[in-house]
């Protein structure tokens, strides 16, 4: 017998994968970035800034501009963040 | 060795978007979306589009992304090959009644040698729709039928026919026919196809209205090959295949074997060697054979040896190549009615076969292929376990969208898994 096949798939279905995460990202009393959730608990300090770079795209729509920075919380964590220049927002993403 | 069979007159039988077809045979209602088929490759392009996504501007070969831009609601089916090849070796077999020419072209192409079957079925148009009743029901309504002298001009008719219907070309009349038709049908690559339309060569009849030696000094071996086919020089006949001999793998065993497991052991070896057999190959076993020869042993007491032996056969419902669906049922039969002594000499033996198809090659005659398949099966299994046991199941397939975008978000995408 054949199995039966997979029920189509609907486009309206479909899932993003990797999409930003809203992150806080602020300057503590010794200077240094901490970065925490939208709900207030702090993820870590930024021991150390190992990579930037920067997107700009789809300039000719919704313009796209973002300040990735690859870094290294206490502790060794390594993380992606992002500012989104037009908006100022801060978020994690992996790379 | 069995005599080859071919057949000068031929029957074309066209089922365009064959796997589509397959897909909307088992989809209720899935006919009424746009719909699209992910090529079974892992380019994740499109391979077939329905006519209602192709309204809306989805070509194949387009990524699902671009696809999605342009009909956001486009169905996406990903591609079950075997089940194609499983369908297709169905028409065939269905086909091999009404005739024992049939050669295979493609998936949902067919030709059938109709050389004699006046005699049996009537005039061609009995024949047809002797050909068309063999079609599955869901396909009757768009399978394309051709008829001529030659697999060239039964497919041109066939190409040229409305669904459901057939253009019959009588013998004779081949030449007046492919005059009238594009140069489109003719099997040329693009390139040909832009220089002749550059020449203002738009249908046969205008390829052929040039002499066959200025053809051939424009385009070589193709062109004249070309020019034969538009002018009805060439009329390739149908060649069915000729039917493997019954494949025999045998083991003896240095002494005699009574315990099952062993015998199960033993037969795993003797498929997987049966299976390798280079006559097997693009052939699916359809009926087999397994028998030993057990320990002579005293009857009757009259101490006089006799030979004693045991056989089953079996008749598979689905021909298949593989090895486990083959084992399935010869094991059931060694557990109900297993040999009564111990066994000497086992003989597996394949009798009779169902024919495979190109794609077959591809995607199910090989080991890996096989294997592939297996894997897709064991994990569909899996899946609906999953769904059984934790009634919704968060299973996802990972597509590329666009893998060549800078925002990570935007490469890949997730999607239902549903088996």
């Amino acid at each position: 017998m054949v199995a039966p096949a997979r029920a189509p798939l609907r486009t309206d279905r479909l899932r993003a994968v990797n999409e930003p995460r809203a992150v806080t990202v602020e300057l503590n009393e010794s200077g240094r970035m901490s970065v925490g959730r939208p709900d207030g608990q702090t993820v870590g300090e930024v021991e150390a800034i190992l990579e930037s770079w920067r997107i700009d795209d789809e300039w000719w729509r919704q313009p796209i501009a973002r300040a990735y920075m690859e870094v290294m919380l206490e502790g060794g964590k390594r993380m992606v963040l992002f500012q989104d220049l037009i908006t100022g927002q801060w978020f994690a993403q992996m790379p | 060795m069995s005599r080859r069979l071919t057949s000068s007159l031929a029957a074309c039988v066209w089922i365009p978007l064959f796997p589509l077809r397959c897909e909307e045979a088992r989809h209720e209602g899935l006919s009424s979306y746009p719909t699209a088929l992910l090529a079974p490759d892992t380019t994740r392009k499109l391979w077939q589009v329905s006519s209602l996504a192709r309204h809306a501007g989805v070509k194949p070969g387009m990524t699902v992304s671009q696809a999605i831009g342009l009909c956001s609601t486009l169905r996406l089916i990903e591609p079950d090959p075997v089940h194609y090849d499983e369908q297709f070796t169905a028409l065939l077999s269905a086909l091999g009644e009404v005739s024992p020419v049939v050669e295979p072209s493609e998936l949902g192409l067919v030709y059938v040698g109709v050389d004699g079957l006046e005699g049996i079925c009537g005039s061609p148009q009995k024949i047809i729709q002797a050909i068309h009743q063999t079609v599955r029901p869901s396909d009757r309504s768009t399978v394309r039928l051709g008829w001529g002298v030659g697999k060239f001009t039964a497919w041109v008719a066939a190409s040229r026919a409305k669904p459901s219907e057939a253009i019959v070309v009588p013998g004779g009349e081949e030449q007046k026919f492919l005059a009238s038709q594009p140069i489109a049908v003719l099997p040329l690559d693009v390139d040909i196809h832009r220089r002749l339309r550059q020449l203002g060569i738009r249908t046969l009849g205008a390829l052929v209205a040039i002499p066959e030696a200025a053809v051939t000094a424009q385009f070589g071996d193709v062109g004249k090959r070309l020019w034969q086919l538009a002018a009805g020089r060439i009329a390739e006949p149908v060649e069915g295949r000729v039917t493997p001999e019954p494949i025999v793998a045998a083991l003896t065993f240095f002494t005699p074997v009574g315990e099952r497991e062993l015998l199960v052991h033993a037969l795993e070896q003797l498929i997987a060697r049966a299976l390798r057999h280079p006559r097997r190959i693009g052939w699916r076993v359809h009926a087999m054979r397994l028998r030993a020869d057990l320990e002579c042993g005293d009857v009757g007491g009259d101490r006089s040896p006799t030979n004693r032996s045991w056989m089953v056969n079996v008749l598979l419902k689905d021909p298949t190549a593989d090895g486990d669906r083959i084992a399935a049922p010869l094991k059931v039969r060694l557990e109900q009615s297993p040999p009564t002594g111990a066994v000497e000499r086992l003989v597996l033996e394949f009798t009779a076969f169902a024919p495979g198809t190109t794609e077959l090659q591809l995607f199910a005659r090989d080991a890996q292929a096989a294997a592939r398949a297996g894997q897709q099966r064991a994990l569909r299994h899996a899946a609906r376990e999953v769904r059984m046991r934790v009634k919704r199941a968060n299973l996802y397939h990972v597509i590329e969208v666009q893998p060549w975008s800078r925002l990570p978000e935007r490469r890949y995408a997730l999607i239902d898994y549903e088996p």
